[in-house]
């Protein structure tokens, strides 16, 4: 059984738009692939003129909610990063009990990466020594700046939307038989998010640190 | 395994359906709560995607595709008016097109499935392979769902969808089993971006299922405006109060006339400088109040009721589409499809004014519009467009303003006529009496307007009539006043009173009644008016006026008792006793002045 993996063209989202972007594209996969009995729900993009089609099933939207808002907390640790988020099915394969204990093994059969990368303005970066002529000069041209990169991300989105499709509908063997199970959900599926104990981020602190000079340190 | 391929042909002419053809959902599917999935149909199970009703054309599809090894071809087409009469492109070569209508079809998406099986191949029972086919069926359907709202074309659905607004495109559907591959031009193919979804499943070796798109890139080429705009916006600020934006903005007309052609029309008016109203409610009202309000530059006209007449034949074939046309096609306000006598009052009429040519309104036709846009689910029926062919509601105009260059403008222009006309008539009339006795002759019209009238519902009859009060004072009431404001003027001191007035009219007859109903509400309004040009109003017009000094605020004082005619009796007669008490005031005074001088 291989691992279909898929990589999401990179897209460069503001922090206010994570939420939309994020949800659009996590529920336009879900939906694929909940091969369950189905009543799609549309739903309009507030900020794009874009609508997916999301699977219905309450749970699942609770589910991808708390995942966002955990991301937008790392996000909000870090700032200006790029980040990926993993989205992966699986298949729940019982091992035998060997002399470990009994593990329950997860065989991923598909794996999407949403690749984003969360720009902030700069006037919002405080941490850095953004004096004020850089603010005065993203202020000024920030609003044609802001539209320009609103039209490019909705094209990109869609362009991401399409590349969903195209690769559901492309690899369709490696899909396994729909389980026998109630509800939407026919897969099992996780959703990971760069945690904190990412080793960078240490290294980003102590960047971080060096830059603003800690007080301690530079005594 | 032929029972999969054709749930699945059905399913997926479902869902294009459902995506595409806004008139196959006459209500807006109601929010259905997952948690009544128990209640699915067991047809609607397939593929385990759950869509609703099925529209009943599906039933049909059995028995129309006898081979299931034939494609399907699902081809959605736009159906939209070109300004340009003469460019009449009709590429399915039915007649639609044909009716001088200027109605343009244009494939925008051609979808085929095709089930592709040499053969009679040992169908392998094998159940695992059919689950697997299955399975991979399923993914397809959702792939094609998601597909579906991606496209370009899912937008105009939308807008079409909305039922908020109507708009004088439409997208109709054709559903064929052969490829018809010369219906599309070599230019429009070029256009077309082709889609195909992805490899064909393989359902049973060695057949496939292959689902692919053709769509058009981009549909801005056409002019998708909607017809009528912010109706939305209007009605909500309009609760029956006197105080909303379109009638503040209203003080200030006195900056000209000329009205703002429409810009985004493809009717090429000579314009006058824009007509600027101060504040504006929305942009798209405030320009179709500068419709409402403009001196009516003289348009060259091909003669509007002659348009309108050819315009509203036009309804009657286009009833018998499967796919409603009923936005475009009631639109022509006066459609004389029912009675000619509309056509022939305006001609009538017409001498009565300047000789000015008036150019159409488009402004009443939106209104119209607007009213098919809610009357777009009902059968569409030649006695729907009697109603509805009664003078438009001029203050739809308002609305006209962001509509889409493509309704006719000849059907525009006629509006625009009309509205003038009328406007003149208002300024014509000074006597309450007169005003009264336009009332009078109002109801007593033609049965149409009183079916009219009593075809829509009462509440909203009544409504309009209440609303329909317009104080021509400053103190605009927010009525409904569903009279066509056209702004005639006559008198040039009197126009901004009427631009003021029409232009409340407009604002006020916009929100004034929801969809259906203003149109009568409007046709009433345009009768009215029609009614008060005639000669003898004006004599009476003409000795009144010449009695007081204060001649014109007379004449607007009067011309506004006559907008209030249709409103009410009680109304008119109220106001007739407090114009009468008025004149025998006046007259008081000149004879007592006359008596002093004397005496002295």
């Amino acid at each position: 059984m291989n691992c279909e993996i898929c990589q999401l063209k990179e897209l460069e989202v503001e922090h206010y738009e994570i939420e939309e972007v994020l949800r659009c594209i996590l529920h336009t996969i879900i939906f694929h692939r909940a091969l369950g009995l189905v009543r799609p729900k549309e739903i309009d993009l507030e900020l794009f003129e874009i609508t997916y089609v999301q699977c219905g099933d309450t749970e699942v939207e609770k589910k991808i909610d708390e995942k966002i808002e955990q991301f937008i907390c790392w996000v909000e640790k870090h700032p200006n990063k790029k980040s990926q988020i993993c989205l992966s099915f699986y298949e729940v394969k019982n091992k035998q009990a060997s002399w470990f204990t009994n593990k329950i093994e997860r065989l991923y059969w598909e794996q999407w990466y949403i690749n984003l990368n969360v720009v902030q303005q700069p006037k919002m970066h405080s941490s850095k020594s953004s004096n004020s002529k850089v603010t005065v000069e993203s202020g000024e041209d920030s609003h044609e700046d802001r539209s320009v990169r609103r039209t490019t991300l909705e094209g990109s989105l869609r362009d991401v939307l399409f590349q969903i499709i195209k690769f559901v509908n492309d690899k369709k063997d490696h899909v396994p038989p729909i389980p026998n199970r109630e509800g939407v959900i026919s897969f099992p599926y996780e959703i990971t998010i760069p945690s904190s104990s990412d080793s960078a981020f240490g290294m980003d602190m102590i960047k971080r640190m060096l830059q603003t000079g800690h007080p301690t340190m530079l005594s | 395994m032929e029972q999969i391929v054709s749930q699945f042909l059905l399913k997926c002419l479902h869902i294009i359906l459902n995506s595409r053809i806004p008139s196959l959902h006459p209500i807006r599917r109601s929010t259905v709560e997952p948690g009544s999935v128990s209640r699915v149909r067991k047809s609607d199970r397939w593929f385990n995607l759950l869509l609703g009703d099925r529209p009943s054309v599906l039933d049909n599809l059995n028995f129309w595709h006898r081979n299931l090894t034939d494609p399907m071809i699902v081809d959605v087409i736009l159906v939209h008016e070109v300004s340009n009469s003469s460019s009449v492109d009709n590429l399915y070569g039915n007649s639609a097109a044909s009716r001088g209508g200027g109605s343009v079809e244009t494939v925008i998406e051609r979808w085929t499935v095709h089930y592709e099986s040499p053969q009679i191949s040992p169908q392998a029972n094998d159940s695992l392979s059919h689950k697997k086919a299955y399975k991979k069926l399923i993914v397809l359907l959702r792939a094609l769902y998601s597909q579906m709202r991606l496209l370009p074309a899912y937008r105009i659905f939308r807008q079409l969808h909305s039922a908020t607004q109507s708009y004088n495109f439409d997208i109709i559907y054709k559903v064929s089993s052969f490829s018809d591959p010369f219906t599309l031009t070599r230019v429009e193919q070029e256009m077309m971006d082709e889609y195909m979804f992805s490899t064909p499943v393989e359902v049973v070796p060695p057949g496939h299922i292959s689902v692919s798109v053709s769509f058009r890139k981009t549909l801005s080429d056409f002019n998708l405006d909607p017809s009528t705009s912010l109706i939305p916006r209007i009605i909500s600020d309009y609760v029956g109060s006197p105080a909303t934006d379109p009638l503040r903005s209203f003080p200030s007309s006195d900056k000209g006339l000329q009205e703002m052609p429409f810009p985004s029309r493809g009717t090429r008016l000579p314009s006058p400088s824009p007509f600027q109203r101060p504040q504006s409610w929305t942009s798209g009202i405030h320009r179709g109040a500068a419709f409402g309000y403009g001196f009516p530059p003289t348009y060259g006209l091909p003669s509007p009721p002659d348009h309108f007449v050819h315009r509203a034949q036009s309804y009657r074939p286009s009833v018998q589409r499967t796919t409603s046309f009923d936005d475009y096609q009631l639109s022509p306000p006066f459609s004389p499809a029912s009675s000619p006598s509309p056509p022939g009052h305006f001609l009538g009429s017409n001498p009565l004014q300047h000789g000015r040519p008036r150019p159409g309104s488009a402004p009443v036709m939106i209104p119209r519009q607007v009213a098919t846009g809610t009357t777009r689910y009902a059968t569409p029926s030649s006695s729907d467009s009697n109603r509805h062919s009664l003078p438009p509601p001029s203050p739809r105009s308002t609305r006209l303003d962001n509509s889409s260059q493509e309704s006719p403008s000849g059907i525009r222009m006629y509006k625009k006529q009309e509205i003038s006309r009328t406007g003149e008539s208002h300024l014509g009339t000074t006597s309450p009496y007169t005003g009264h006795k336009i009332m009078r002759d109002n109801r007593d019209d033609s049965g149409r307007f009183s079916g009219l009238l009593s075809s829509s519902d009462s509440p909203r009859v009544g409504f309009s009539r209440s609303s329909s009060r317009l104080s021509f004072q400053d103190d605009f009431d927010d009525g409904d006043f569903s009279c066509p404001f056209d702004v005639d003027d006559v008198d040039a001191s009197d126009s901004p009173a009427s631009h003021n007035l029409e232009g409340k009219r407009a604002s006020e007859f916009a929100p004034a009644s929801p969809m259906g109903t203003k149109s009568r509400d409007a046709a009433v309004g345009v009768l009215v008016h029609m009614l008060r040009t005639a000669p003898p109003l004006r004599q009476d017009l003409s000795c009144y006026t010449s009695q007081s000094g204060k001649t014109e605020q007379d004449g607007g004082i009067a011309t506004a008792s006559g907008f209030f005619m249709p409103r009410k009796t009680t109304d008119g007669l109220e106001e007739l006793r407090s114009y009468r008490e008025m004149k025998d005031l006046l007259l008081s005074k000149s004879a007592t002045r006359v008596f002093t001088t004397e005496e002295a």
